[in-house]
């Protein structure tokens, strides 16, 4: 048997045996070289609750080429990119060691959810929220755990989730009366939360930003 | 009573001396790499023995000598690094390196 198929059906066997990490492993398809990892947020943070699916291809020359892992839920994190799910881990890249498994690299994965980097981050827009406003980013953090992952409603005071439709406002991550007052100029809702997205108007941003400054965006066709 | 031996096969076990126990269920008697027993041969190997050692590390970690060298001569210079502690790779003189332990017993039949 080829060494890489050893290697790997052994590493599966290992994670289905091993109930305590509640790391899980699936087939996706006929090949052993491309599964399913998912995993529980971390506790304490806003991704506690939610369940977290990664995708893993196996490269032809594991473990001397590091796995190639994406987010297949969509995670608001600094070093993850909200739109195509992309990591940006030092252990998938250059720091890689033929040591680490899929398992271990899994764990790295829901640690990185710990501890963002905003310095080496992977969404430029998603860690200046992060260094705008902490307590905003975990909002919209929590907001999209709740819509994406499985976890508990934010809104919802007793924690249980409860299905509502999505508000793209706090998908943005931001204030209602913000988009309500650029809306109320006569701007589309959607491009308003654009523009607002992208100019970071957060929390001590906002009063930097003047309000033809964003005007002026709006108007950008 | 007198015994006449008509026919004996030999059997050897041999394994190489890592400095303790052999224990199957210990991820530490596997090679890292490979997760292969230092006792088997590495994936690309058929068999185990003087063809396939084991190679150890000044900081203490043993791989099988082919499962280190692919990893080593795919590394630029500057990270020719242990896998398991990121230290330089400063392969051990060890003189127990070709001893290993062997044990013959004769079967009667
Ligand atoms: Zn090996
Ligand atoms: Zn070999
Ligand atoms: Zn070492």
């Amino acid at each position: 048997m080829d060494a890489r198929l050893r290697r790997v059906n052994k590493e599966i066997a290992d994670c289905k045996n091993d109930k305590s990490s509640k790391i899980q492993l699936d087939l996706v398809d006929e090949s052993p070289f491309h599964l399913k990892g998912s995993f529980p947020g971390p506790e304490g943070t806003p991704y506690e609750g939610g369940r977290f699916e990664v995708d893993i291809r196996i490269p032809d020359s594991y473990p001397f080429q590091p796995l190639k892992m994406k987010f297949i839920t969509k995670v608001y994190h600094p070093n993850v990119s909200s739109a195509s799910g992309a990591i940006c881990l030092d252990i998938l890249k250059d720091q890689w060691s033929p040591v680490l498994t899929l398992k271990s690299t899994l764990i790295s994965l829901q640690s990185l959810l710990c501890s963002p980097e905003p310095d080496d981050p992977q969404d430029a827009e998603v860690a200046k929220h992060y260094m705008t406003s902490r307590s905003s980013f975990e909002e919209t953090a929590r907001y999209w755990t709740h819509i994406y992952a499985g976890g508990p409603d934010p809104k919802a005071k007793d924690g249980g989730s409860g299905g509502g439709s999505r508000d793209e406002v706090a998908m943005a991550g931001l204030e209602k009366a913000h988009v309500d007052q650029f809306e109320a100029l006569g701007f589309e809702r959607g491009k308003v939360i654009d523009v607002l997205r992208r100019l970071n108007y957060r929390g001590a941003n906002v009063t930097k930003i003047t309000e033809d400054r964003v005007v002026e965006e709006l108007l950008k066709p | 009573m007198k015994v006449t031996i008509k026919n004996w096969n030999a059997i050897a076990q041999w394994r190489w001396d890592i400095g303790k126990e052999f224990d199957e269920t210990d991820d530490e008697d596997l090679c890292g790499i490979c997760r292969v027993a230092y006792e088997g041969c590495c994936p690309r190997c058929k068999m185990p023995g003087d063809d396939c050692p084991v190679l150890w590390g000044e900081c203490g970690h043993v791989y099988h000598m082919h499962c280190i060298m692919q990893w080593i001569e795919q590394q630029p210079p500057n990270k020719q690094n242990c896998p398991m502690d990121r230290k330089p790779w400063i392969t051990a003189e060890r003189k127990t390196a070709n001893t290993a332990t062997q044990q013959t017993q004769a079967v009667q039949s």
